[in-house]
């Protein structure tokens, strides 16, 4: 009975569940979501697609059974002799294109969403007590520019937090289309405020959850050999480059056997990651279902995919293209972690490693260094769960 | 109903040629499609027990059988090492053999050969000698595949251990430098090349020699079946050579078609393989789509519903078939517009496949079933196949692909519509003609026990595996992390089912040839089976139609 209910709720929306235990014994759902992105996968499927294809099989399966019943030599001595009904021929092809409408729509738009890599940037500029009006550079590429309300989000931190601000009601927008856009506020922001302007087209989430996803603030470049990844952090110096292999078991628990691997890909939770492959002999493929992510690793080819995390954990993946007699042991896994932690793991990674950095460069790292603005969706998601 | 009357051979004997010249020299298409299905049944029993040591291995975590197959001399960590070595060879050539040596020759080869004809009314296949060479060819193909299981691929490991797709680099000198992948390039070339003739021959034949009268409209489904396929492989098979003849000289030769390093692009062949492997997949369906409408129409004594919808549905399907094949590479990094066409395209085919499903429904409406066996195995086929279609469409979305792609959910996806689709329809032929290629028939309750059983077990393989793909488990893994054991081992407790099944369809074998030995009279199905084989003697005479049936007077139809 347990494991009944648990394949029902598993069908439902996972994010509530999420600290449940990833891979579980005879679990018939899709892995826990870890991003806003691989939630609304999660949805599509969930109770867009299982839907339709769990009602047409039941639909043929009912259409069988009563044609068995109803028409069999017994019940039914007599063969009818129609083979032709231009109306149900013309239902029968209508109405799947119909479903295959319903299907297509939230499709292309998840696609769209998985794989173009978010570029929204905030801004967050002081207010006065007297200024009014905050301007927005839409300086993004071609069919990239903020055009539409929804492309842009206000929050105001003051002394008694993040808010975000409703549009009309708190703000309004003009210029949109522009190089610059201009937030008008009805009354000034006190002195001391800060007003945060966020800008893109990549509208990430379900619901209260949708919200502008930042350009990627790191990048982490994925390298698939035989048999085992390498993984560099070109944003933390050139020799930033570490090797990630299968754990032996007998340092494994059994629940992460062939799950686990000795160093792990530690990322910052809340931010935008790029992730870039390639491959050094053969193709392999990186993969983190808690984040819907695959992306081949191709030798002679560069792919790029991206992910932002919603809590720490750690999530598994692996290899998920034949790559040769050990291909069932090259997992992957991504630790996520704060920001804080994050930036000490550079800094004992790179005294490990080696990494000569200057000064200038360990203040252009992106997240840790003194020099680096802060991006965070998790500032963002934080408020949305404290409002609920 | 046609006068095909003079169809019977009045010739009190048949001129047989002796043993030797009329089973190795054969110009007859029913001694060769004899042949044919005498070779599907070989390569079934060793794809199938492929499969079963798969199955065996992954009943529990950990690599705990195929060691056992491993030279005992070698310390562990090399016998660990060839038995993952023999995992991959082991789904490589399941699938390789599976489709090439079994579902191809059993449907075309087989049924093609020895219906078609009849079918049409000609007295054979309209290049007898050239059949012959088809099926030699393939005879020599089957020797280099199983020589290539035997020679070092990977290092002094034995096969080919890529897959079925071969993809470079892992097929090239960098993942497989022993002569195995060439053994089985060459084996492919010759299957091809058996291919392509046989489609050539079967074009020609359907499109020469109908018995007058027999315009293409008024022609029985499984030719129309057999000709779109034939295009399909006329088509799509020198894409695949051309794409294996350059990893062959990318291998010995020096060129980099396929080498990034050189030049090259591994993507490359990815497409051309995939230009030839979605037709493919179409390939090993579209024949068994016209044996379940005849059966259908058979057991339910009534005409086919929505005949020229049936055939131009199968001609759409064959045609949008070779505009979608990216959708097998979601994840290799296409762009996001040329995957959004992919999906479209891909999603398309559903429509022209429902018509079919719905049609075979409307046949059966308001007719008077009869549940023989060839009649479960269609009903059967008609639920399994909508069952694996709709987990297509569910995977023709890249952005859900992006998670499910080379997961146990394909795996459970595409066995649905070969494993419990193509070999249903498969098995529904077999019994259906049995009588008439044999002469006996087999005991009635034997074959619904055949049915029963194997229905049970394979969806006990496969259903759960669709489980294990929603969790990630990737497929080609000979192990598995422990949460999965539940899964893989009532998948390998389906592949026990259905090994019994196995066993009761070789009974009831053995028991119409031997035991049963009832004579099949020449139609046993009864005022339902109206296409010409059944006004043939069971089984027919060495040549038919001496005198062609006529479908030139009045509105006489063939099916």
């Amino acid at each position: 009975m347990k494991k009944i209910l648990a394949a029902v709720s598993g069908f439902g929306a996972l994010g509530a569940g999420a600290a449940l235990a990833e891979r579980t014994q005879g679990g018939v759902a899709m892995l826990p979501a870890n991003s806003a992105l691989a939630e609304e996968v999660h949805f599509f499927h969930n109770w867009i697609l299982m839907p339709i294809i769990t009602g047409i099989s039941l639909f043929v399966l009912a259409l069988l059974l009563w044609v068995i019943f109803r028409y069999n030599s017994k019940a039914n001595p007599n063969p009818r002799k129609f083979s032709h009904n231009t109306l149900v021929e013309i239902v029968w092809t209508a109405v799947p294109i119909l479903i295959l409408l319903v299907i297509a729509l939230p499709s292309f738009d998840l696609l769209y969403k998985e794989d173009v890599v978010p570029d929204g940037k905030q801004v967050a500029i002081e207010g006065d007590g007297q200024t009014v009006d905050f301007v927005f550079p839409n300086n993004f590429a071609d069919g990239r520019t903020v055009v539409r309300p929804r492309h842009v989000e206000v929050y105001l931190e003051s002394s008694s937090g993040f808010q975000k601000l409703a549009h009309r009601a708190d703000y309004r927008l003009a210029g949109l289309g522009d190089p610059e856009v201009v937030v008008e506020f009805e009354t000034p922001p006190a002195a001391g405020d800060s007003v945060v302007i966020r800008g893109g087209r990549s509208l990430i989430g379900r619901g209260d959850r949708k919200q502008i996803a930042m350009a990627p603030t790191m990048t982490i470049k994925a390298v698939g050999r035989q048999w085992g990844w390498n993984y560099t952090y070109p944003e933390y110096g050139g020799d930033f480059e570490f090797l990630s292999d299968l754990l032996p078991e007998d340092q494994a628990t059994p629940e992460t056997w062939l799950l686990d691997v000795d160093n792990r890909v530690v990322v910052p939770v809340g931010e935008t990651i790029r992730v870039t492959t390639t491959a050094t002999d053969v193709i392999h493929s990186w993969a983190m279902p808690a984040f819907a992510v695959k992306i081949d690793a191709v030798p002679g080819r560069i792919n790029e995919t991206w992910f932002a995390a919603e809590r720490e954990g750690v999530f598994y993946g692996q290899c998920s293209e034949i790559c040769g007699i050990r291909h069932a042991y090259m997992p992957i896994a991504v630790e996520v972690v704060s920001r804080e932690r994050f930036c000490e793991w550079v800094g004992e990674q790179q005294t490990a490693l080696g990494v000569e950095r200057t000064a200038e460069e360990k203040a252009a790292e992106p997240l840790c260094g003194s020099s680096t603005a802060v991006t965070r969706m998790a500032d963002a998601a934080d408020i949305l769960s404290e409002e609920d | 109903m046609a006068d095909a009357h003079a169809a019977a051979g009045h010739d009190a004997h048949d001129h047989k040629p002796s043993f030797f010249v009329r089973w190795f020299f054969s110009t007859n298409h029913k001694d060769i499609g004899t042949l044919y299905l005498i070779f599907a049944i070989i390569a079934g029993v060793v794809g199938g027990a492929m499969s079963g040591l798969m199955r065996w291995e992954l009943a529990e975590p950990g690599v705990t059988i195929l060691t056992a197959f491993t030279n005992q001399s070698l310390p562990a960590d090399a016998q660990l090492a060839a038995a993952q070595n023999f995992y991959n060879v082991l789904t490589t050539y399941h699938g390789l053999i599976m489709i090439f040596f079994m579902v191809m020759p059993a449907m075309i080869g087989g049924f093609g050969n020895w219906f078609v004809p009849i079918m049409i009314g000609a007295p054979d296949m309209a290049f007898p000698r050239m059949n012959n060479i088809s099926f030699w060819l393939y005879g020599a193909s089957g020797i280099l595949i199983t020589l290539s299981l035997f020679a070092p691929g990977y290092g002094a490991q034995l096969g080919f251990g890529g897959g079925w797709v071969i993809y470079p680099p892992l097929s090239a000198n960098t993942g497989s430098p022993g002569p195995a992948m060439d053994l089985l390039i060459l084996s492919l070339h010759l299957a091809g090349a058996s291919s392509i003739l046989g489609a050539i021959n079967f074009i020609t034949t359907i499109f020469n020699m109908r018995a007058p009268g027999m315009t293409l409209h008024k022609m029985p489904l499984f030719a129309w079946s057999v000709l779109v396929t034939a295009f399909l492989l006329v088509l799509s098979l020198p894409v695949l050579a051309g794409a294996i003849t350059m990893l062959l000289t990318d291998r010995n030769f020096g060129t980099s078609f396929f080498d990034a390093a050189g030049g090259g692009d591994p993507l490359l062949f990815q497409h051309l393989f995939w230009f030839f492997g979605h037709p493919e997949v179409y390939i090993l369906i579209l024949p068994g789509f016209g044996i379940i409408s005849h059966i259908v129409s058979t057991f339910s004594k009534k005409p086919i519903f929505g005949y020229l919808g049936m055939a131009y549905a199968m001609v759409a399907i064959g045609f949008v078939g070779f505009i979608v094949w990216a959708h097998h590479m979601y994840t290799v990094g296409l762009s996001v517009n040329m995957k959004a066409y992919f999906v479209a395209a891909t999603m398309v085919i559903a429509v022209p496949t429902g018509i079919k499903i719905f049609s075979w429904i409307a046949t059966m409406w308001g007719g008077s079933l009869e549940f023989k066996t060839p009649m479960l195995w269609a009903i059967g086929f008609i639920f399994l196949f909508t069952v694996g279609g709709v987990t297509g469409v569910v995977l023709a979305n890249a952005g859900i692909d992006h998670y499910m792609h080379d997961t146990y959910y394909v795996v459970a996806h595409f066995h649905y519509v070969l494993s419990l689709g193509a070999v249903f329809a498969i098995f529904a032929g077999w019994y259906y003609w049995f009588g008439k290629m044999t002469g006996k028939m087999y005991r009635e309750w034997l074959g619904a026990l055949h049915f029963w059983v194997m229905f049970v077990g394979v969806n006990l393989i496969f259903f759960p595996q669709h489980f294990l793909g929603l969790q990630g488990m990737p497929r080609r893994y000979i192990d598995y992390p422990e949460a999965f054991a539940q899964w893989h081992y009532w998948s390998s407790v389906g592949y026990a089912i259905t090994i019994i099944g196995m066993v009761v369809f070789l009974i009831a074998m053995i028991d119409a040839f031997f035991i049963y030995r009832k004579k099949a009279a020449d139609n046993p199905w009864g005022e339902g089976a109206t296409t010409l084989e059944w006004t043939l003697p069971s089984p027919p005479p060495f040549h038919q139609f001496n005198e062609l049936p006529r479908f030139d007077r009045g509105d006489a139809k063939a099916f």
